[in-house]
C-alpha cells in the first residue's frame, strides 16, 4: 500500500501534497480546539500507538501472518482528525527511517492512508454500530469498517497509479512511471485486497475493537458523544 | 568517550524462533523480533549518524533542502543516462562518506528490488509494453479476447520494456539512496527540525519528535512483555486465543502509552509549556553549506539536461 518515489508523476504527487496538507492544516486546529494544551503529548502517542500497530502481526485464516495498516482501528479509538494526524506521523517516520514509502509520494502515502482511509472506517463503524451494548454488531461493524476501509484505499491508490500511463507517457509512449493502467491496477489491487489483505485489516481491527469492548469502552472514541466540532 | 546509546539497544535480540513440534508460537518470535530489530536499527542508525564524515559537516537544513531537490530531480528525469549519473553519484557521496557501504546497500537494494523491479517486470513483457520481442517467454496457440484485455499469440520480453523497468528500478533506487543517505548521516531529531524551513509547523514538528521518542519506550515495553509471554507458553494455541492474546497486549501497550503521556504532558506543563511553543533552528549557512548548495543545484540541472 505504500507508494515508493518513482510511481507517481509530478502531476499526481503535487496536488496530492496539496490535500493532504490542507487536511493536516484541519486536523490539527480541530484536534487542538478538542484537546487543548495536551493535543501535542495526546497525539505524539496517538502516533507512537499508530506505529506500532502496524508492528504487531496477527495469525490469519490460511496459515499465515499478516499486519494492519492501522488506520481504520485508530480512526475508530481516537477520533478521525486524531488519526490523520497519528498515521500521517506514523507514516513520515517509516518512509524517513525505514525507507518504506516514498519522500515525492509521502502526500499521496498520507492521503490515502492518513485522510481517505480513517474517514471511511470511521464513518461505517459509525453507521453500523452505535450501541456498544449490541457486541456482535461492534465486531461485524469493526471488521467491516477495517475491510472496507482498506479495499476503497487500495482502489483509490490503484487509480493513482492507473492514471500514470494516460497523463505522463513518453512521445512514443512508453510509460514514465508505473507502467500499469487503470484496466490492469484496479483489478490488480482491488482483488488481492478483496481476497486477502481486506480480510487481514478487518481481523486485526475486530480483534483489537473487540478488547478495548471489553475492557474500556469509553476508550473508543466512536461512542463518546461528539463534540460541537465534530472531533 | 562515553557511550550515548541506551544499554537495552545494545542487547543481544531475544533468542530466534524455537521449532518444536506442536508448538506455535512463530508469530510471537516474529512479532518480537521485528519489533526488537526495528527498534535497535532505527536507533543505532541515528547514532551512527554521529560519526565524522564530509557529509555529516553540512547543516540538516541544507541536507533537507538538497535531499527534497534531488528527490524531484530524480523523479522528472526520464532518461536512463539521466539516472545512471545519478546513481553513480549518489554512489560517490557514499564512498566519501565513509558509511559502510555493503551494510547500507543491502537494504537498499532489498528495498529496490521489492518495489522498483519485482512489481515492474511484467511491464517488460509486450503484453504491457509493446515494442519489439527481444526473446519470447510463451507461445500461445491463439490470440486471447476477452472484455477489454488483449493477448497476443507470442508473449515476449520486449525492448521497450526493459527500458520502461529499468528507468523505474533506477529512479527507485536513486530515490531509497538518496534518503538513506541523509538519513545515515543526520540524527532523526535535527532531519526533523529541519523541516521548520520548508514551512511544516511547529505543531506538527512537535508531534513527530514526541512520537519518535515514544516509540522507543513503547518498543521496550513490547519487547518486555512479549519475553514474559513466551516464558510462560507451551503447547499448541489456537489461533483464535493468539488473535485474543495479541489484543489484549495492544490494549495493554494503548494503557501504558496514556500513563506516558500523562506524565509526558506534566513534565511539559512543569517546565512551563502552556500549550504555545516555538521551535528554534540554526539558520547559520557556512561556506560549506553555501559550497554543497551550488554544487548540488548544478549537479541536479545538468541530470535534467542529460
Amino acid at each position: 500500500m505504500h507508494i515508493p518515489d518513482g510511481y507517481l508523476s509530478p502531476q499526481t504527487y503535487i496536488p496530492l501534497y496539496g490535500l493532504f496538507v490542507s487536511a493536516a492544516a484541519v486536523a490539527v486546529r480541530k484536534v487542538k480546539n478538542a484537546v487543548s494544551a495536551r493535543n501535542i503529548p495526546y497525539l505524539g502517542m496517538a502516533a507512537a500507538f499508530s506505529f506500532i500497530v502496524m508492528m504487531f502481526n496477527l495469525p490469519v485464516p490460511g496459515g499465515t501472518t499478516g499486519h494492519a495498516v492501522g488506520s481504520a482501528v485508530i480512526a475508530i479509538l481516537f477520533g478521525p482528525w486524531a488519526a490523520t494526524i497519528a498515521v500521517s506521523v506514523a507514516l513520515i517516520i517509516q518512509t524517513l527511517i525505514f525507507g518504506d514509502g516514498g519522500i515525492t509520494a509521502i502526500g499521496a502515502n498520507c492521503f490515502n492512508m492518513a485522510v481517505f482511509m480513517p474517514f471511511v472506517a470511521y464513518y461505517v463503524f459509525r453507521l453500523l454500530s452505535n450501541n456498544p451494548a449490541k457486541k456482535t454488531r461492534v465486531y461485524f461493524a469493526a471488521f467491516i469498517s477495517g475491510y472496507l476501509s482498506l479495499v476503497l484505499t487500495a482502489i483509490l491508490t490503484a487509480a493513482e497509479f492507473g492514471i500514470q500511463p494516460i497523463i505522463a507517457s513518453s512521445s512514443d509512449g512508453k510509460a514514465l512511471y508505473c507502467p500499469y493502467d487503470l484496466s490492469i491496477a484496479i483489478p490488480a489491487m482491488a482483488i488481492e485486497h478483496l481476497l486477502l489483505f481486506g480480510i487481514v485489516e478487518g481481523i486485526i481491527t475486530a480483534t483489537i475493537v473487540s478488547y478495548f469492548l471489553r475492557n474500556e469502552t469509553e476508550l473508543i472514541y466512536s461512542f463518546r458523544k461528539v463534540n460541537k466540532n465534530g472531533t | 568517550m562515553k557511550n550515548s546509546i541506551p544499554e537495552y539497544l545494545l542487547q543481544a535480540s531475544l533468542p530466534g524462533p524455537i521449532k518444536r513440534k506442536g508448538v506455535k508460537i512463530t508469530f510471537l518470535d516474529k512479532t518480537v523480533l521485528n519489533t526488537a530489530k526495528a527498534v535497535k536499527s532505527i536507533y543505532l542508525q541515528a547514532e551512527n549518524s554521529d560519526t565524522e564524515n564530509f557529509i555529516r559537516k553540512i547543516s540538516p537544513n541544507v541536507k533537507l533542502l538538497s535531499l527534497i531537490y534531488f528527490v524531484v530531480v530524480i523523479s522528472i528525469a526520464n532518461n536512463l543516462l539521466a539516472q545512471t549519473v545519478t546513481s553513480v553519484f549518489i554512489l560517490t557521496l557514499f564512498a566519501a562518506a565513509r558509511l559502510r557501504i555493503s551494510e547500507v546497500f543491502r537494504k537498499i537494494l532489498f528495498l529496490a528490488f521489492i518495489f522498483g523491479f519485482i512489481v515492474v517486470i511484467p511491464a517488460s513483457l509486450n503484453v504491457i509494453t509493446p515494442g519489439r520481442i527481444v526473446f519470447s517467454v510463451i507461445k500461445l496457440n491463439n490470440p486471447l479476447h476477452f472484455w477489454i484485455y488483449n493477448v497476443p499469440q507470442n508473449i515476449g520480453v520486449t525492448d521497450n520494456g526493459i527500458k520502461v523497468v529499468s528507468l523505474i528500478f533506477l529512479r527507485v533506487l536513486n530515490s531509497i539512496s538518496c534518503a538513506m543517505l541523509i538519513v545515515f548521516t543526520t540524527p532523526f531529531p535535527s532531519l526533523v527540525k529541519a523541516f521548520k524551513i520548508i514551512g511544516v509547523p511547529d505543531t506538527f514538528l512537535m508531534i513527530i519528535s514526541l512520537a519518535y521518542k515514544y516509540i522507543f519506550i513503547l518498543c521496550r515495553i513490547i519487547e518486555e512483555t512479549y519475553f514474559a509471554l513466551k516464558s510462560r507458553l507451551c503447547g499448541n494455541i489456537k489461533n483464535n486465543n493468539i488473535r485474543k492474546l495479541i489484543g489484549g497486549r495492544i490494549f495493554f501497550i494503548y494503557k501504558r502509552s496514556h500513563i506516558i503521556y500523562e506524565g509526558t504532558y506534566l513534565a511539559m506543563v512543569s517546565r512551563g509549556y502552556s500549550g504555545r511553543f516555538n521551535l528554534s533552528v540554526g539558520n547559520h549557512l557556512t561556506r560549506w553549506d553555501i559550497v554543497s548548495l551550488f554544487v548540488i543545484a548544478a549537479i541536479g540541472i545538468a541530470i535534467i539536461l542529460i
